[in-house]
């Protein structure tokens, strides 16, 4: 009995392997590759790359970085500015549709539209809306007697115009999971509240959000984990500037990496943000186990 | 009657004569048309008519040239990627004066007489700097190395200003930095017309490259002395302060109110819709003043050199673009390329390129009668500033240096630092990359 349990153990591992192999050559080998290449200074001699072993110095050169610090203060106001409004704004758009008796589906397609909006078609739209000599944004607020604003060019707006654009493109992802989310909920449960007396509000206290809440924690996580990566919208709309006000991670590896070609540096400051998002993931998914628990 | 039969012998003697032949006919192909090429280049203002340019280099000489084109970010990554496999993908390499250093410094471009001995740089062609040449020993761009490259596009900024508000004003050609901040001021009329329109944007080299024209013609530097290696920062002495001062000034008093997030396109657009009276702006801008599809200040544009602090010479910092032979090319497409350079160096493709709208790299052109025909206005401003254009960055680790410049310069447009703050900071972290890397340098006293 025992010698064919075994037989099976190592039966499953042959035919598993082949699939596990091509999972570490495709995920885990860049991901080594990356980590050991931080630890190195890469130069170019006669046509050939130079590595030299550096230590720790790549991750310890990190927090003098003054563009690196700018770019994590930023990321971090941006991923929780913006994803805080996207998961409210998500949720409550979620409720209110799920409320609407006739044209749910309209609702739901008009809703989702920005989502499908690819990253450099973002770009474009903002950037017209946010020019400052005919944008509409500035002709809007012109018919209100306002000055117009060089929304992207002053460091006072130009991170909070780059989070409303976050803001457009990525409540649809929001609220489409919630929807899904509350459209899974067990009906009885509102049918017993409201047999007892109670309110919208307190429906939505009571019963809807700690329902909700492992839909709520994923949907935070997630967007918390795509929110710590932006990059396009960045790119295409203030490069960064003006000075840093807008300078985030990923805007410091693209920089750091491929401009200035500090392959070493790149490295250690790309491992560093994934550490960052990765303990922010068991941290989100640690306070799920934990609500689930209790719920 | 001889007998047709075959012999061994006779088979082998045909054999011999056939392949005899073939080789004579494969020798005579070669001499006849080279080896295809490709080139890589981006995607700038100029590129139209080097395309042009190029079709008439195939045209004439029968040989075949492809041009993979890219963004100007875009075409360094292809160019990296291409250089360091083991055989590369580019055989002419289109290089901004931005990166090139890397190029030489990396081993990536083989010196081009160890390809041809007999190429020789047409004396008329500008050497711009001596960037064309890198002494690998002493690791300076210098005529004691080799010739590495043969320039492109010999871009540098020019003052343009609008020729109908001058004469309109009774104003004079700036060719001071007091005459430009003058006329900026008494043509300031926003939101209708700007003074000036500056390119104060953080980009790739966006505002360092608007700087460097101040910073030069006030007598200022990033460096003690680059042509002997010496990179003491010098950014943040008096020069650089007055320069930096006056940029601020002119942006606050004369500029557009949103300096600090107008790039390269902005610039050109606010000069064509008539809404810049003076933009400094790299040259190959000069074709869309004058097209009428795109400009509606048609034939009132004018151009000078930078302007300039009294008894300094203009500064107008190199811009530029070199073409170089990849080092890891079959040698077929090598001699290709050269054949491809030897033709582009001679004044007919050189006048070819200017009436395509490029800007010619032999002086030869700018002496031509075309020079002064109305719509080439700009040649006279150019033969002015070559000879004093600045090679800026004769290293390869400049785009480090270029990224500090470009965020500090931002930061003291957007207002969000001072120009001493912003001159000291960006010393500070100059010195630290040369450090780094080894380079002899070191600090002024903060101010």
């Amino acid at each position: 009995m025992s010698a064919r349990l075994g037989d099976d153990r190592v039966w499953r591992w042959v035919t598993l392997s082949p699939a596990l192999l091509a999972m570490l050559a495709l995920s885990v080998l860049p991901l080594a590759n990356l980590f050991a290449t931080s630890f190195l200074h890469v130069t170019w001699a006669q046509g050939h790359a130079v590595r030299s072993l550096v230590g720790v110095a790549n991750y310890a050169a990190l927090p003098a970085d003054p563009l690196f610090r700018a770019g994590l203060v930023n990321t971090v106001v941006f991923a929780v500015a913006a994803v805080g409004a996207e998961m409210v704004l998500g949720f409550f758009l979620a409720v209110l549709c799920g409320r609407v008796g006739r044209g749910r589906i309209a609702y739901r397609t008009i809703f989702i539209l920005p989502i499908l909006v690819p990253g450099i078609v973002i770009g474009a739209i903002w950037k017209l809306m946010y020019n400052y000599d005919f944008g509409l944004i500035n002709q809007i607020v012109g018919l209100a007697g306002v000055m117009p604003q060089d929304w992207l060019g002053s460091p006072e707006t130009a991170l909070l115009s780059v989070i409303v654009v976050d803001i457009w493109h990525w409540t649809p992802f929001c609220f489409l999971l919630c929807l899904a989310g509350l459209e899974s909920l067990p009906q009885d449960v509102y049918e017993a509240a409201r047999i007892d007396g109670a309110s919208f509000r307190q429906e939505l206290r009571y019963v809807t959000l700690p329902l909700m809440w492992p839909t709520l924690t994923v949907t935070l996580a997630f967007r918390l984990m795509v929110a710590f990566k932006v990059f396009d919208e960045v790119y295409l709309l203030t490069g960064g500037g003006p000075g840093t006000s807008t300078e985030v991670l990923s805007f410091t590896i693209f920089r750091r990496f491929f401009i200035e070609d500090r392959a070493g540096y790149g490295a250690a400051m790309s491992v560093a943000v994934i550490f960052l998002v990765c303990g922010l993931l068991v941290v989100a998914l640690a306070n799920r186990r934990r609500v689930v628990t209790t719920v | 009657m001889v007998s047709r039969r075959l012999t061994r012998r006779r088979v082998l003697a045909g054999a011999g004569a056939a392949g005899l032949a073939l080789g004579g006919l494969t020798r005579r192909v070669r001499a006849a048309g080279a080896a295809p090429i490709t080139i890589v280049i981006n995607q700038s203002p100029w590129f139209d008519s080097f395309r042009k340019t190029v079709d008439l280099y195939q045209k004439e000489s029968g040989n075949k040239v492809n041009l993979d084109v890219n963004p100007f970010a875009g075409s360094l990554e292809k160019q990296r990627s291409s250089v360091r496999a083991n055989e590369g993908q580019f055989d002419l390499l289109i290089m901004n004066s931005g990166w090139f250093a890397e190029m030489y410094f990396g081993g990536f471009v083989t010196p081009i007489n160890e390809i041809d001995a007999g190429f020789k740089l047409d004396p008329d062609v500008y050497t711009l700097d001596g960037s064309v040449y890198f002494d690998a020993e002493k690791k300076v761009m210098a005529p004691s190395g080799k010739l590495m490259s043969v320039p492109i596009a010999p871009l540098i900024p020019l003052l343009y200003y609008r020729g109908d508000l001058y004469k309109g004003a009774g104003l004079k050609p700036a060719d001071t930095f007091a005459a430009l901040e003058d006329n900026a001021k008494k043509l300031n009329h926003p939101p209708g017309i700007y003074g000036i329109v500056q390119r104060g944007a953080r980009g790739t080299s966006s505002v360092s490259y608007d700087f460097y024209p101040y910073l030069f013609g006030f007598g200022g530097d990033v460096f003690k002395d680059r042509k002997s290696g010496d990179y003491t920062i010098r950014l943040n002495d008096d020069a650089g302060h007055i320069a930096l001062d006056y940029y601020l000034r002119l942006a606050k008093e004369a500029g557009h109110p949103k300096t600090a997030s107008l790039d390269q396109a902005e610039v050109i657009q606010n000069m064509v819709t008539g809404k810049a009276a003076h933009v400094m702006m790299v040259v190959s801008a000069w074709s869309q003043m004058d097209d009428p599809n795109k400009s509606a200040v048609v034939d009132k544009v004018e151009f000078a050199p930078t302007p300039h602090a009294p008894g300094l010479p203009p500064g107008p910092g190199l811009g530029h673009w070199l073409a170089g032979v990849a080092h890891n090319v079959p040698d077929d497409r090598k001699h290709a390329a050269v054949d491809f350079l030897k033709w582009y160096q001679t004044k007919d493709a050189q006048l070819a390129n200017a009436k395509n709208g490029g800007i010619p790299i032999s002086a030869a052109v700018y002496k031509d009668p075309i020079s002064q025909e109305r719509r080439f206005r700009w040649m006279p401003a150019m033969v002015e500033s070559l000879p004093h254009a600045v090679n800026i960055f004769q290293f390869p680790q400049s785009a480090e240096v270029i990224a500090i410049l470009d965020v500090g310069l931002n930061r003291a447009v957007a207002g969000e630092i001072t120009a001493v703050d912003a001159l000291n900071g960006m010393a500070g972290q100059i010195h630290d990359v040369m450090a780094k890397y080894g380079y002899k340098t070191g600090s002024l006293p903060l101010k």
